[in-house]
């Protein structure tokens, strides 16, 4: 045991020393306008497509997924294995909308489709949920600090957040592809050496994890109850957290930003599509570093932390070689500051573009807008900052961000899938199923014993269901209205114009539907996955 | 109308036709867009993009590259759309503001101060048959698909039909292949 050392400080410093270089380097300071462009067209796809499972690989993960793990095994799984279907949602039904609507906040959609009211709440519930979910990722650095340094959390809570708000105010380091690179490898080294150390200091090694995670019902990934206060339940991660990730990845402007800057719909789609591939074994990889540590624990006879959050953390600092731990430590930093940055940028971008702009100062300079934008950056790091101090009560940190998420996803959800699906719903209605959505969540949870990811299932079904019935009381919306939700081309005289057309154009043989091709993948990795888990299921019960 | 500059088609007939049945089109055919091009760069620079954009658009499309890709030969009788007017000064502004918004890493790059060159932008236009007829726009320049070229290339096949410059515009069609699309 040797602690964090002089040389693990040295390298925790030289790294993001090194990062931050990298990114001004090659993110900021180029003569040729050109490079601003062309930053990532001449790296090779496999660096692309590790920069955007980078973005998957969050500090959260690092250090909430093996305390989530060691509490409870494989079971929450559950909460992720949905994830490929809701990938298969976003390529087939939001991506193509929000792409061809042509904007920069999905919430405008909205307003174009029930008016501006509607907007502005969503947005507002954007801001409420990203902002407390934010105070979640600061807390996980803080968390780490306050391990390596043995100073109180709060005291580091303050001092990451001064960081990360400085950080994000000074413009960030720049996305540059090959810092996101080396950021996974950093990360996956961690967890891969990890295992090993942890899986050598046991006596019989892997036989030890085996036996003890099947006698203590850790492999139990699958539970079949239809009880709904089981709170991983196969049901519960198929129907509550399958609308969860909809909700996440399609209606959270922090994700969704990546993919309406995503020069082309295929393009968004490959970033979706390795998240879709990516999630359940990145996520497989952590609790199942939780069930080791869990095996450790029992073996050596330790008490666990009272905040399991710093499990990972603590077996790092204490076990890894000098320099070693500074490497990994340093990893989770960055990837915690990428994900900060990132979540403070689209909290400032929204309140810019979706409410200071419209309300404040509409016809202000940009430099006005910059300014206003960085105001918004520390307003909402302060705002972040306050929550964080009791994100440490919310148990693993992984599972806290999806339950402050799900108390929001649902009524959002409901109201975009509203906008597409039911061209009968129109302003009144959005605005009552959005209000009721919220509510009944907020009933469901106080008032009965059903596991928080139904939470998502609730506000859909009633935002949904609310906002049509409403909507029958006031007039239908217009044609313009429903122009972003309905194909263009589907009006009968248009079929007509397309159909003398495509007559007479150049036969191009039969169709190879890409999109169709991807979703099938997907579902056929959903069910692997499973497949697999109840393999290992079965096993461990004999 | 003001003289428009030629951007040169990248992506020939094959490339085009293996993109767009990727995209589930069974047929295609190549169509001009006509757009506006402004420069972008750092204050006082040079060009290093441009944003092409028009009136009726929601959001610009960026092309990289000091110079424009321009062709010297004229177009020959292929589909031409026209998207109207220009967009005016301060929506360009605006519209750019926005995109660096979006993306902060180009916060420094200004649309320069220069009048927006009027362009064709060649394309190349997928028909696809399922329960309906659907409409695919991909980049002559790059491949990519640009669905937001699809209500201003929608309207423009809808004038043309109007016009009764079918004929006309699917001859170059026409002459190559007399089978129907299926």
């Amino acid at each position: 045991m040797e602690g964090f050392t002089l040389f693990d400080t040295v390298v925790l410093i030289g790294y993001i020393s090194l990062i931050a270089w990298i990114g001004s380097r090659f993110g900021k300071d180029q003569h040729n306008p050109e490079d601003y462009f062309l930053g990532g067209r001449k790296i090779p796809g496999w660096a692309i497509g590790l920069s955007v499972m980078a973005t998957q690989a969050s500090a959260i993960t690092f250090i909430g997924a093996p305390g989530w793990g060691f509490e409870g095994g494989l079971e929450r799984l559950v909460t992720f294995i949905n994830v490929p279907l809701a990938m298969i949602v976003l390529i087939l039904v939001l991506v193509p909308i929000f792409h061809r609507a042509g904007i920069y906040s999905i919430y405008e959609l909205l307003e174009r489709r029930f008016g501006p009211a509607t907007r502005t709440l969503t947005a507002l519930l954007f801001l409420i949920a990203r902002g407390l979910a934010t105070g979640v990722v600061l807390y996980a650095p803080a968390l780490v600090l306050a391990v390596v340094t043995g100073w109180s959390v709060n005291l580091t809570i303050i001092i990451m957040a001064v960081l990360a708000i400085t950080y994000t105010v000074m413009g960030g380091i720049s996305a540059v592809i090959w810092t996101d690179v080396v950021q996974m490898f950093v990360l996956w080294l961690g967890a891969l050496l990890s295992i090993f150390f942890l899986v050598t200091s046991l006596p019989d090694g892997w036989g030890d994890v085996f036996d003890f995670g099947a006698a203590s019902g850790m492999f139990n990934a699958i539970d079949l109850s239809f009880d709904p206060s089981v709170t991983y339940s196969l049901w519960a991660g198929l129907f509550g957290g399958f609308f969860l990730h909809v909700a996440y990845f399609g209606t959270d402007q922090s994700q969704i930003q990546r993919v309406l800057s995503s020069p082309s719909v295929l393009d968004a789609q490959r970033s979706l599509l390795i998240g879709g591939y990516l999630l359940i074994p990145q996520m497989l990889l952590f609790l199942f570093i939780g069930v080791i540590l869990a095996t450790y624990y029992q073996q050596h006879g330790l008490t666990p932390p009272e905040d399991l959050n710093e499990l990972l953390p603590r077996y790092v600092v204490s076990a890894f070689p000098s320099g070693m731990a500074g490497l990994v430590i340093a990893g989770v930093f960055a990837a915690a500051m990428s994900s900060l940055d990132s979540a403070l940028n689209s909290l400032s971008a929204v309140t810019v573009r979706d409410f200071y702009s419209r309300y404040i100062k509409p016809n202000a300079s940009d430099a006005h807008y910059l300014k206003a934008s960085r105001m918004a950056t520390i307003f909402w790091g302060l705002y972040a900052t306050l929550f964080a101090f009791f994100a440490g009560n919310l148990g693993p940190v992984i599972e806290a961000v999806n339950q402050i998420g799900s108390w929001f996803y649902g009524a959002l959800l409901g109201t975009f899938l509203l906008a597409i699906f039911s061209h009968r719903s129109n302003a009144r209605g959005a605005m009552a199923g959005l209000i009721a959505g919220m509510l009944s969540v907020w009933c469901v949870s106080s008032l009965l014993d059903i596991s928080w990811l139904y939470n998502n299932t609730v506000g859909v079904a009633v935002s949904m269901s609310v906002g049509y019935l409403v909507s029958l009381s006031a007039p239908a919306p217009s044609q313009d209205q429903l122009s972003d939700v309905m194909m263009a081309e589907a009006a009968p005289d248009m079929q007509a114009v397309l159909a003398a057309r495509a007559d007479n154009a150049e036969v191009i043989g039969k169709e190879a539907r890409l999109t169709r091709r991807r979703c099938i993948g997907l579902f056929a990795w959903f069910c692997l996955m499973l497949g697999m888990l109840a393999l290992l299921q079965g096993w461990a019960n004999g | 109308m003001a003289e428009h500059l030629i951007l040169s088609r990248q992506i020939d007939e094959e490339a085009a036709k293996k993109r767009l049945q990727r995209l589930g089109a069974t047929a295609c055919e190549p169509a001009w867009v006509s757009l506006w091009a402004a420069a972008l760069g750092l204050p006082n620079g040079t060009p290093g993009a441009w944003l092409l954009s028009a009136q009726k658009m929601r959001r610009a499309l960026l092309i990289v590259g000091a110079e424009l890709p321009a062709q010297t030969t004229a177009i020959d009788t292929e589909l031409r759309i026209e998207s109207g007017l220009p967009p005016t000064p301060e929506a360009l502004n605006r519209l750019w503001l926005w995109e660096r918004m979006a993306t902060p890493r180009h916060w420094r790059i200004q649309v320069l101060d220069s009048a927006p060159t009027s362009i064709w932008l060649p394309c190349w236009l997928g028909y696809a048959r399922g329960r309906q007829h659907r409409l695919l726009v991909i980049s002559g320049l790059s491949g990519e698909p640009l669905p937001m070229l699809k209500p201003i290339v929608l309207k423009g096949l809808e004038q043309a039909y109007r016009n009764g410059s079918e004929s006309e515009t699917k001859s170059s069609g026409v002459n190559k292949r007399r089978e129907k699309a299926v």
